[in-house]
C-alpha cells in the first residue's frame, strides 16, 4: 500500500475500495445504460470533459453533483502492479465498462475472452484483500509448504520438475466413457469404450479385459486442442479433442456421465495438452475450477435472479459478462460452453495477471484509445470525424468509419487555435497543413487532448520502476490554452 | 570420396569434442557447486524439487555411495564400449581412409548419456585441465566477466561432511538430469549447396544454432541470417524465429521426411524493424517504400513494441482462400487483428462485431507457399500457409491463402508474426543486432570471430524465451576458446575464410588420443574441436571448417549405387561391440550381412517408452541420400540404448565403407 493511503483509516478504506473491482453489473443495468451507437455519439461524449485548467466551481459544478472519474489519455506508462493496484483496478473498470457499453468494438472471439477474464477476476476479487501485502504473491497454503519451500531454498535444488514427475507415481484414469470418432460418412454415434489416461496419452479399448492388448486408438495429447462441449440442462458433458498428427488432425469426442467425471478427464486432457501429467501440482486446482464454474452456471440457470454473493448476480448464466449486442445475439446456453473454454485458458492466472491480461487485450483492439470529435475540415462541405489516439491523428469518414488519413504527433511542428472561430490549424513536417473547425465539442477539449498527448510524448523513455516526476508546469502550458498565457 | 571422409572425420571430432566437453563440465560441476551461477540455477529448479531432494537426503551415506557406484558401473560399461569402438573405428580409419563412407554421411542421431563420461576419468583430468571459467576470463572488454567464485570459507568437520553429502546428491541429480538431454545431429544446407552437420541439443534455440553456424562459417553475422525450414512435399517454407527451440521443431518431422534445414540470408526476417514505416504507416493499397529518419523509426518501434501491448499493423485486403478439398480459390476480404485473422462474411460490413474469425494463431505457424500456381492452381505465386507445426502431409487442417502481389504477402506474413510472437520478435532482433555489431567490431579489431561469440554466449544471460544457459552449454565453449588460444599463438591470425582457422592436431597426438584408455594429455588437447583422426590429418588441412565450398554436397546420384543396408545393422548387440571380422574387409561389395543377426535390443530401452519408434529400420539408402535434412530420433532412455544407437551408426558406416572398398 502506498504511504499516502495509510495515513488514516478513511484513507485505507478508500484504498481498499479503489483497488477492488466492483461486483458485476446486472444485464438490466447494462441494457439500460446509454450506449453510443455511432461515431457521432462517441464524439458527443467527449464534449463533456471538464476543463482541467479551471476549478470545478468555475465550471458550475454544484454540491451533490455526480461526476465521472476517467482516464483521459490512453497512454499508460509504467503500469506496475506492485505499486499501482489502484490505477490498475480503475483502468480495468474503465476498460470493462467501455467494452460492456460497446464504446470499444470487438469481435465475438475477443468478447468471449474478455468475458472469461471478467469472470475470473470477479471470482478472485471476492477472496482477495487488497491491503494484504502478500495478497497476490503465490499463496503458501500452510506452514508445511512454507517450510518445505524454505528447505528447498536452503538445500538448493537442481532438478527440473519433470524429473520429479518421473520418479513419483503418476496418477492414471481408467474409466468407461462413451467415445465417438468422427469420420467421413459415419453417423454420429458414441460407443462405450474402456479409456485409459496415462501420462499424456489416451488409449481406447473395447473392454477392460482388452486393456492388456493393443488399444483401438492411442493418442498423445501433447499440443492438442481441447474443446468443451457442455450442455448443462441437457446433461451433456463432452470433451472434443483435436490432436495434431503428421497426417492432419485426429478428432475424438469423449462423453462423460456427470460433472465430476467430466472435470477429472477435462483437467487431465488440458494438462496433457500443455505437456503435463496428472502428477502436476495444478491438476487438483484445474479440476476444482471446472467444477466450480459448472456449479455456478447450474445455480444461475435454476435459481432465478437472487442477490447472491457469487459473482453471477442473477439467473442469466454468463450473459452479464457480455455487451448487450451479444446478449441479444446468443442464448445463455450457447455462451456458457464458450466462456468455459476460454476460462480454462486463463483460470491459472493470478488476480493481477488476469487484470493485466484484460488490459493488454483491450489495448490490442484496433479501436483502442481513439477519442472522437466531429469536425469539419477546411474546404470540405460535410462533417467528418477526427480521431485522436496516442501518437497519431486520424481523419475518419463519418459514414463508413474508414480511416482516410493518418498524421503522427512525431511529425507535428505546431498547432494553433483560433478560440473565436473555433478553428484549429496544425502544421506537420514537409509543409503539410491541416485545418478544421470543431463541431461536436469545445475547442478547449480538443486542445487539451493535443497538448496532453504531446506532453506525454516528451516523457523520457519508460524504464524500470516509477518514472520521473512529470513537469506539471509544462502540462498546464501545453493544455491551458489562451488562459495559460 | 574425399569429402565424405571429411564428413566422418568431422562427425568423429564432434563426438570426441562432445565427450571432452562433458568430462569438463562434470569436472567443473563438482568444483563449482558453491558458485553463484550454480546457485541461481538451483533456485530456478527449486520448484517441485523438494521431494526428490528429501528422499535423497534421507539416504544414508552408504546408500548414496551405492547409488553412485551403480551409476558409475553403468558408465564404465558404456565407456568401455565407446573406447572399444573408438579403437576399432580408428583402426579402420587408418587402414581405409581413402574409402568412401556414403552410408555414414546420412545423419546419425542419438540420445546421449551426457553424464556417463567423466566420472571415471575425472581424476586425471583434474590435474591437467584448468577449470574452463578461467579460460573465459580472456579480456573481453565488452563482456561482463563471469561471476567470480565466492571465497571459500573454512568449514567445520560437521559442515564438511554435510557439504560432501550435498555435493553427492547434487552430482547424482545433475547426472540424472543430464542423462535426459536429447541431442540431434542436424544437417544444415548452406547457400552454396554444401552442408554442415552439427549437434543440436534440446535446450538450444535457433539463436544458439545460428551463433554456432556463424563460428563454423565465419560469415558476416548479419541480422538477416536465419535458419530456414523447407517442406518439399507441401512446398512450404519458413524461417525459424530466433527464440524457437530447434529440437522441438525438428521432432515434428517424420522419420523419412524430405524436409530440409537451410542456413541463408532473408531480408524479410527483420525488415519490419529496419523500416517499420513500411508496415505501420503504409497507405492502404500502396506499396511504395518510404524513407524515415532513424530517430522517428526508433520512436515508432518504441510505440509499437514497447507499450503495454504490442501494436499489430492494421492490415486488410481481399485475399484468395483455397477452399477445403477443392481446387478453387475464393476471394474474401480479410482483416488482421491481434486476436487472429478475420473475414467479412457475405453481406456484412467490416465492423468488428460482424467479423467472422478465420483463424487464431496459438496453434499454427506461418509458412510461405512456393509455386502454388502450378501445385494448386493459385491465382498468383504469392501464397502463405497456416498449419499446425506437427502436420506434415496434405490435410484439410492446412489453410492456404493467396495475395495479389509480393508486397502484400510480405506485409501479411510480417503482421501475422507480430501478432503471434509479439515483443519477443523485437527482442530477437535486438539480440541479433547486438550479435552482428559485436562481430563487426571484433573483426575490425582483428580478432578472430569465434572469440566474440564465445564471450557473448558464455555470459549466461537469460535468452529471449527466458531459457538460461546451462552450465554444460557454457563449458562447451571452452574448446572453442582453446581453439582461439591456439590460433593466436602461432601468430597466423587471419580473418579471411580461405585461411585455415583451425589448427589440426598433429598426427601422433591425435593417434594417441584415440587409444584407450584416454591419456590425460588427450583431455587438454581435446579442447580442440576439430577433427583429429590420424589418417585424415593431411587431407583434412585442405578442408578448413571455415570454407564451406570445400564441403560440396556429394552428387545426389552417388548414393543410389549403394544397396540399402540390411536393417539388422540398426540393431547392434546390447552388451558388446565385437571387433569387425577380418574377413569382412575382403568381402565382395554385395554387403551380405557379415554379422549374424544380432539379438534384439535390451527390452528396458524400448518398452519403457510410449512411442514405438525406437530403432526402426531406417529408410533405404537411396532415399536417405536425398533426405539430407532428415533428423532421426531415438527415444530410448537406457544408458545402453543411447550408446548403442551411436555405436550402431558408427558400425554401419564402417560396414558401408568396407563394402565400398571391395566393390
Amino acid at each position: 500500500m502506498p504511504p499516502h493511503f495509510s495515513d488514516s483509516p478513511e484513507a485505507t478504506a478508500c484504498y481498499r475500495m479503489l483497488s477492488l473491482s466492483q461486483a458485476g453489473p446486472s444485464p438490466e443495468t447494462v441494457m439500460k445504460s446509454p450506449r453510443p451507437g455511432s461515431l457521432v455519439e462517441k464524439g458527443q461524449i467527449n464534449s463533456r470533459w471538464l476543463d482541467s485548467s479551471l476549478s470545478l466551481m468555475t465550471q458550475d459544478v454544484q454540491k451533490d453533483d455526480e461526476l465521472w472519474l476517467r482516464f483521459k489519455y490512453y497512454t499508460f506508462f509504467d503500469l506496475d502492479p506492485q505499486y499501482d493496484t489502484v490505477r490498475m483496478t480503475q483502468l480495468y473498470e474503465q476498460a470493462r465498462w467501455a467494452l460492456l457499453l460497446e464504446e470499444t468494438d470487438c469481435t465475438e472471439e475477443e468478447t468471449v475472452l474478455f468475458a472469461a477474464l471478467q469472470y475470473h477476476i470477479e471470482k478472485l476479487s471476492l477472496s482477495t484483500d487488497p491491503t494484504d501485502p502478500s495478497g497476490d504473491a503465490p499463496t503458501l497454503d500452510d506452514l508445511d509448504s512454507a517450510l518445505s519451500s524454505l528447505e528447498v531454498k536452503l538445500e538448493g535444488g537442481t532438478a527440473p520438475t519433470d524429473m520429479l514427475e518421473n520418479l513419483t507415481a503418476i496418477p492414471e484414469l481408467r474409466e468407461t466413457l462413451r467415445v465417438f470418432r468422427p469420420r467421413k460418412l459415419t453417423l454420429k454415434g458414441f460407443k462405450p469404450h474402456w479409456v485409459v489416461f496415462k501420462e499424456t496419452s489416451l488409449s481406447c479399448y473395447r473392454s477392460p479385459e482388452e486393456a492388456l492388448g493393443e488399444p483401438v486408438q492411442q493418442l498423445n495429447l501433447k499440443g492438442c486442442e481441447v474443446v468443451p462441449d457442455v450442455n448443462l440442462s441437457g446433461g451433456k458433458f463432452c470433451i472434443k479433442l483435436l490432436v495434431p498428427s503428421r497426417e492432419g488432425m485426429s478428432e475424438v469426442h469423449l462423453r462423460c456421465e456427470d460433472e465430476k467425471q467430466y472435470a477429472r478427464w477435462m483437467g487431465a486432457c488440458r494438462l496433457a495438452a500443455r505437456g503435463r501429467t496428472m502428477a502436476d501440482s495444478t491438476y487438483r486446482a484445474e479440476v476444482q475450477n471446472i467444477l466450480t464454474f459448472l456449479q455456478q452456471q447450474r445455480a444461475g440457470s435454476t435459481s432465478g435472479p437472487t442477490p447472491s454473493p457469487s459473482p453471477a448476480p442473477d439467473g442469466a448464466g454468463p450473459t452479464w459478462l457480455f455487451p448487450p449486442r451479444y446478449q441479444k445475439r446468443f442464448k445463455p446456453k450457447q455462451l456458457t460452453p464458450r466462456v468455459l473454454e476460454a476460462y480454462q485458458n486463463v483460470a491459472q492466472l493470478s488476480l493481477t495477471e488476469a487484470k493485466m491480461r484484460f488490459l493488454k487485450a483491450w489495448q490490442a483492439l484496433p479501436d483502442f484509445g481513439i477519442t472522437y470529435f466531429v469536425v469539419r475540415f477546411k474546404g470540405s462541405r460535410r462533417d467528418e470525424v477526427l480521431g485522436i489516439a496516442p501518437g497519431r491523428l486520424l481523419r475518419i469518414d463519418l459514414a463508413v468509419g474508414d480511416v482516410v488519413k493518418t498524421w503522427r504527433f512525431s511529425s507535428m511542428r505546431q498547432w494553433n487555435v483560433n478560440w473565436d472561430s473555433r478553428q484549429v490549424a496544425i502544421e506537420f513536417d514537409e509543409h503539410i497543413n491541416v485545418a478544421f473547425a470543431v463541431v461536436s465539442a469545445g475547442c478547449k477539449v480538443l486542445h487539451e487532448f493535443l497538448g496532453g498527448y504531446i506532453f506525454l510524448s516528451t516523457r523520457a523513455r519508460p524504464g524500470p520502476g516509477p518514472g520521473p516526476v512529470p513537469d506539471e508546469q509544462l502540462f498546464h502550458k501545453l493544455t491551458g490554452g489562451h488562459e495559460a498565457l | 570420396m574425399e569429402q565424405t571422409s571429411d564428413e566422418i572425420d568431422e562427425m568423429f571430432s564432434n563426438l570426441l569434442g562432445e565427450m571432452d566437453m562433458l568430462t569438463q563440465s562434470l569436472e567443473v560441476e563438482t568444483f563449482q557447486l558453491s558458485s553463484p551461477k550454480e546457485s541461481t540455477k538451483e533456485f530456478n529448479f527449486s520448484v517441485g524439487f523438494k521431494d526428490l531432494n528429501e528422499s535423497l537426503s534421507t539416504l544414508e551415506d552408504k546408500d548414496l555411495d551405492a547409488l553412485m557406484a551403480d551409476l558409475v558401473a553403468d558408465i564404465n560399461e558404456a565407456e568401455q564400449k565407446t573406447l572399444q569402438a573408438q579403437k576399432t573405428t580408428s583402426d579402420h580409419q587408418q587402414k581405409k581412409a581413402t574409402e568412401s563412407l556414403m552410408g555414414f554421411e546420412t545423419i546419425a542421431s542419438y540420445e546421449y548419456k551426457t553424464s556417463t563420461h567423466g566420472i571415471t576419468t575425472s581424476g586425471p583430468v583434474e590435474d591437467v585441465l584448468p577449470p574452463p571459467p578461467l579460460e573465459s576470463e580472456l579480456d573481453f572488454p565488452l563482456l561482463p566477466p563471469p561471476p567470480p567464485p565466492p571465497a571459500p570459507e573454512p568449514l567445520t568437520q560437521e559442515q564438511q561432511e554435510a557439504q560432501a553429502k550435498t555435493d553427492k546428491i547434487k552430482l547424482a541429480l545433475e547426472k540424472l538430469k543430464e542423462a535426459k538431454v536429447k541431442k540431434l545431429v542436424v544437417k544444415v544446407h548452406m547457400n552454396d549447396n554444401s552442408t554442415k552437420s552439427l549437434m543440436v541439443d534440446e535446450r538450444q534455440v535457433a539463436r544458439d544454432v545460428l551463433d554456432n553456424l556463424f563460428e563454423k562459417t565465419h560469415c558476416d553475422c548479419k541480422v538477416d541470417w536465419c535458419l530456414y525450414e523447407v517442406y518439399p512435399e507441401l512446398q512450404i517454407e519458413r524461417f525459424f524465429e530466433d527464440h524457437e527451440n530447434v529440437v522441438e521443431v525438428l521432432s515434428d518431422w517424420t522419420r523419412d521426411s524430405e524436409n530440409k534445414m537451410l542456413f541463408l540470408e532473408k531480408n524479410e526476417k527483420y525488415a519490419v524493424f529496419k523500416n517499420p514505416q513500411n508496415f505501420y504507416l503504409a497507405n492502404k493499397g500502396k506499396n511504395e517504400s518510404k524513407e524515415m529518419n532513424e530517430k522517428n523509426k526508433e520512436a515508432l518501434l518504441e510505440e509499437s513494441f514497447c507499450g503495454a501491448s504490442v501494436i499489430v499493423p492494421e492490415l486488410e485486403a481481399a485475399l484468395y482462400l483455397k477452399e477445403d478439398g477443392k481446387k478453387s480459390w475464393k476471394r474474401r476480404y480479410f482483416l488482421l487483428r491481434a486476436s487472429g485473422i478475420y473475414y467479412v462474411p457475405k453481406g456484412k460490413t467490416k465492423t468488428s462485431r460482424d467479423l467472422a474469425c478465420f483463424i487464431q494463431f496459438e496453434n499454427v505457424n506461418i509458412y510461405y507457399g512456393t509455386q502454388y500456381r502450378v501445385k494448386y492452381k493459385a491465382p498468383t505465386d504469392h501464397c502463405f500457409v497456416l498449419k499446425h507445426p506437427q502436420i506434415q502431409k496434405e490435410s484439410q487442417y492446412i489453410k492456404y491463402l493467396c495475395c495479389d502481389d509480393q508486397w502484400t504477402l510480405h506485409q501479411w506474413v510480417t503482421g501475422i508474426r507480430i501478432a503471434k510472437y509479439g515483443k519477443t520478435l523485437y527482442d530477437n532482433y535486438k539480440r541479433a543486432v547486438q550479435r552482428a555489431g559485436l562481430a563487426a567490431r571484433w573483426t575490425s579489431l582483428g580478432i578472430v570471430e569465434p572469440a566474440v561469440s564465445t564471450g557473448s554466449s558464455s555470459t549466461g544471460a537469460a535468452q529471449a524465451n527466458g531459457q538460461i544457459h546451462h552450465a554444460s552449454k557454457e563449458f562447451s565453449e571452452a574448446p572453442k576458446q582453446a581453439e582461439i588460444a591456439k590460433e593466436k599463438r602461432p601468430n597466423v591470425v587471419n580473418n579471411s575464410s580461405s585461411a585455415q582457422p583451425v589448427i589440426r592436431p598433429q598426427k601422433p597426438e591425435a593417434k594417441q588420443a584415440l587409444q584407450p584408455p584416454p591419456p590425460p594429455q588427450r583431455r587438454s588437447s581435446a579442447t580442440v574441436s576439430s577433427p583429429c583422426l590420424p589418417s585424415k590429418a593431411k587431407r583434412g588441412s585442405t578442408a578448413s571448417l571455415s570454407d564451406p565450398i570445400s564441403f560440396p554436397a556429394p552428387p545426389p546420384d552417388m548414393g543410389s549405387d549403394l544397396p540399402p543396408p540390411p536393417p539388422d545393422f540398426y540393431e547392434p548387440p546390447p552388451d558388446f561391440v565385437p571387433p569387425p571380422p577380418p574377413s569382412f574387409s575382403n568381402s565382395t561389395g554385395d554387403l551380405a550381412p557379415p554379422l549374424p543377426p544380432p539379438p534384439p535390443p535390451p527390452p528396458a530401452s524400448v518398452t519403457s517408452k510410449p512411442l514405438p519408434l525406437t530403432r526402426k529400420p531406417g529408410p533405404p539408402a537411396p532415399k536417405r541420400q536425398e533426405n539430407t535434412g532428415q533428423v532421426g530420433e531415438t527415444k530410448s532412455t537406457g544408458v545402453e540404448g543411447g550408446q548403442l544407437d551411436f555405436m550402431s551408426d558408427l558400425r554401419k558406416a564402417l560396414n558401408k565403407k568396407r563394402g565400398d572398398n571391395t566393390s
